[in-house]
């Protein structure tokens, strides 16, 4: 009977709210917790240190809520305290339910959740680098900060001016033995990887046994910018620069939490145009890394023709916003370019033209023997690793996880929309492609229903205003999966902002798609969660030097490679041909 | 044998790239590309200065002489600037091929005649600016050339003036 009642809900409504506010009363009324609701779909639980890890454990265990993201704040000079904001989000429901624990000052430190909800790991690591804020409980180790950077200096505290370059601490020289490392560098910068990460395969001959990760090399500070110099104005602008592929994603939610905090009603017809814009996006996103994927697989062909389609979406985006990419149309209270009954006749033109081509193109791409048996069975990630890690995206709709934003947590245009969500359970390289390929369709028909039913009026509102201490979070379906940007507004800008990309929390996943698979199979894995590393790193340029570890390692395979193939071996052969 | 409709599929599309730069860039007429101000209509109020996200667009006051100052290697070509301009002097170009070896190439400068304050006689707004503000507010002229401080006390001394609080 619960689960009708579910089903007919709309997700993300006041009713969905308050059912989620007496359930969760219910459920933690043997501990201590102060509930109460915040904007929009937000309920915050007060929980001290000491239950923090029950409450955990009932929410994330037996609500079935997925981990979102976990948020450190340094809010010393309102309370004396440092805040952990823990959200989960409950997708029968629509509704976010924010645990906010107090570590006070002088005594720092959070109990780990990351064995009770593993896709909570890398975000307490990520506070405990950024903030100083100690995790217990739990294996520790730099994520996000470089090694030459000072252990006690953390930038997002307040007291941290913006700006600041510490000398590079001197480390003492890691050198790596041989049994230490049989591992395969793949990057920070390789051929089959296109930005800078680091992964380090562990290999029995051609299979690969285990993984390890070491990324953040671009992570350039967008956050503490965002808290110290800009303004709440300026920051949609910078917030696209994110991502160079799925840009405006960040601008919508980053604008989206701001007009939810300060309770701005978005004209409809602006809903409708940043709709259609991030569903374009969507478009050209897919079309690139299918032609990424095809080239990972050396059909070089498919990696042409996709890219040349996918040049009319780039161009119908330049027509609509103005650009190309970094689009720049989005504003608090709305957007700033129209659509014109012109536009909407040589756009649909153009989708029409466009589907056309894809249909053909995909439907021979995917027959060919090479790319069908290379995506067969590879890079397989169970439904239980998924819902474990709370991955998102096209990456948990391959593994059986019916996760889709537009559904689960309504937002601009898409409750006026019917479209279908593809779900394949198979866990593997050619489910997570076909799922982008039937998204692809699936788009095209969404921006037709939205253009169909673009509804007339404004396209923005000028006057609000944005009250100080709102915690507000906001999420979009990004090609790649959820994006969530946490808001708690202050003065002029915001006070604390976090930005989650889809790739922060999909990375984790890698490591079980890659076990047990074949070297070859390593790049177009890891491409298939369709990594974005700009948006995972976020934050600080400084240089690490690193360089040593990489090239003891290239001794290494030099010398293992030797040891297999001795030099009078090779010498041998070498004569007898 | 599906996968040799690929031949078909190419003979289809055909030549799809240009001989750039020999022929024309494949843009649309939307295109935001690098700003223009037109000296004429600027009245320097800085209003562009305010609303630009990356400060590409920077004012500075120094003795007599307003300086605005677009530094094309900051600006990130979304046309704010265009949008809040009151007389309409900024216009968006289409030109994007702004790559030079000096980067004092990317910097246009615009310089502007501040008024001295006829009261203590220091230099605040353009002259341009107070000209455009008495268009539009009539009967402003009275005040149009003291300073905001000396205006303030001056307002004050005419209002008990006018009260007859004050023997003048």
């Amino acid at each position: 009977m619960k689960n009708n009642d579910v089903k007919t809900l709309a997700k993300g409504s006041d009713k969905a709210v308050d059912m989620v506010l007496k359930l969760l009363k219910e459920k933690l009324s043997k501990y201590n917790v102060r509930i109460s609701r915040a904007v929009a779909n937000n309920l915050i639980v007060d929980v001290s240190r000491r239950h923090l890890r029950d409450v955990a454990k009932i929410v994330h265990n037996e609500l079935g809520a997925y981990v979102r993201t976990c948020v450190g704040c340094d809010e010393r000079n309102k309370n004396g305290c440092f805040a952990v904001y823990h959200i989960f989000g409950l997708d029968d429901y629509g509704v976010n339910v924010i645990v906010r624990t107090l570590a006070p000052a002088n005594d720092v430190k959070v109990p780990s959740i990351a064995d009770i909800a593993p896709g909570a790991d890398w975000c307490e690591l990520e506070f405990r680098d950024l903030l100083g804020i100690n995790v217990t409980g739990r294996p520790v180790y730099r994520l996000i900060l470089p090694e030459d950077w000072p252990d006690d200096l953390h930038p997002l505290r307040k007291d941290v001016p913006y700006g600041v370059r510490p000398p590079p601490v001197k480390r003492e020289e890691v050198t790596l033995t041989e049994l230490e490392s049989p591992g395969i560098p793949v990057g920070p910068y390789h051929p089959a990887l296109h930005e800078p990460e680091y992964f380090e395969l562990y290999v029995e001959g051609e299979t690969i046994i285990d993984v390890r990760y070491r990324g953040f090399h671009i992570h350039r500070g967008i956050e503490k910018l965002g808290e110290s110099k800009l303004t709440y104005k300026q920051i949609p602008f910078i917030a696209e620069r994110i991502c160079g592929i799925c840009g405006f994603c960040h601008s919508t939610c980053y604008v989206m939490a701001v007009e939810k905090a300060a309770k701005i009603e978005v004209p409809e017809r602006a809903e409708f145009i940043r709709a259609i814009v991030l569903e374009i996006e969507r478009i050209h996103s897919h079309l690139l890394w299918l032609g990424v994927a095809c080239h990972l697989l050396g059909y070089d062909a498919g990696f042409m023709h996709t890219w040349r389609i996918r040049e009319a979406i780039m161009k119908l985006a330049e027509y609509l916003t103005g650009s190309r990419k970094t689009y720049g149309i989005n504003i608090i209270g709305g957007v700033r370019k129209d659509i014109n009954k012109e536009k909407i006749q040589n756009v649909l033109k153009t989708l029409d033209h466009i589907e056309r081509e894809v249909k053909e193109l995909l439907d021979m791409m995917l027959s060919v023997p090479e790319v069908k048996r290379r995506l067969t069975g590879t890079g397989i990630l169970t439904r239980g690793e998924a819902r474990k890690l709370s991955v998102v995206g096209p990456v948990a709709r391959a593994s059986g996880l019916n996760r889709d934003v537009r559904k689960d947590y309504p937002y601009l245009a898409y409750k006026y929309v019917s479209f279908k969500v593809p779900v394949y359970t198979e866990g593997d390289n050619l489910s997570r492609t076909l799922v982008r390929v039937e998204e692809i369709f699936e788009s095209i028909s969404i921006i037709r229903q939205l253009l169909d039913r673009l509804p007339s009026g404004d396209i923005k509102v000028e006057k609000y205003e944005i009250e100080p201490d709102k915690v507000s979070t906001a999420s979009v379906e990004a090609p790649r999966g959820e994006d969530i940007h946490f808001l708690i507004t202050g003065k002029g800008r915001p006070y604390r902002w976090k930005v989650r990309a889809p790739t922060y929390q999909n990375i984790p996943a890698l490591r079980p798609m890659l076990r047990e698979q074949m070297l070859a199979d390593a790049p177009i894995t890891i491409a298939s969660i369709d990594p974005c590393f700009s948006c995972t790193d976020r934050v600080i340029v400084i240089e690490t030097r690193n360089g040593k570890v990489v090239s003891v390692k290239r001794i290494n395979i030099v010398k293992l490679s030797r040891r297999r193939w001795p030099q009078n071996e090779v010498s041998k052969a070498l004569r007898s041909s | 044998m599906k996968f040799l409709k690929l031949f078909v599929v190419a003979k289809k599309a055909g030549t799809v790239t240009r001989k750039y730069p020999f022929e024309e860039p494949l843009i649309t007429e939307e295109f935001r590309g690098e700003i223009k101000i037109d000296p004429e209509k600027c009245v320097g109020c800085g209003a562009c200065t305010l609303i630009c996200p990356p400060s590409a667009l920077t004012m500075r006051d120094e003795g007599n002489v307003r300086l605005i100052r677009y530094f094309v290697g900051r600006c990130i070509f979304c046309g704010m600037c265009a949008e809040v301009c009151p007389t309409n002097a900024i216009t968006i170009t289409k030109e994007f091929e702004l790559a030079t070896l000096d980067i004092d190439d990317l910097l246009r400068d615009l310089l502007h005649k501040r008024v001295k304050c006829r009261i203590c006689g220091r230099p605040f707004l353009t002259t341009k600016l107070i000209k455009y503000a008495n268009k539009d507010i009539p009967g402003s002229d009275n005040y149009a050339d003291v300073c905001p401080e000396c205006r303030s006390k001056l307002s004050i001394k005419n209002i008990l003036k006018y009260r007859g609080d004050l023997d003048v």
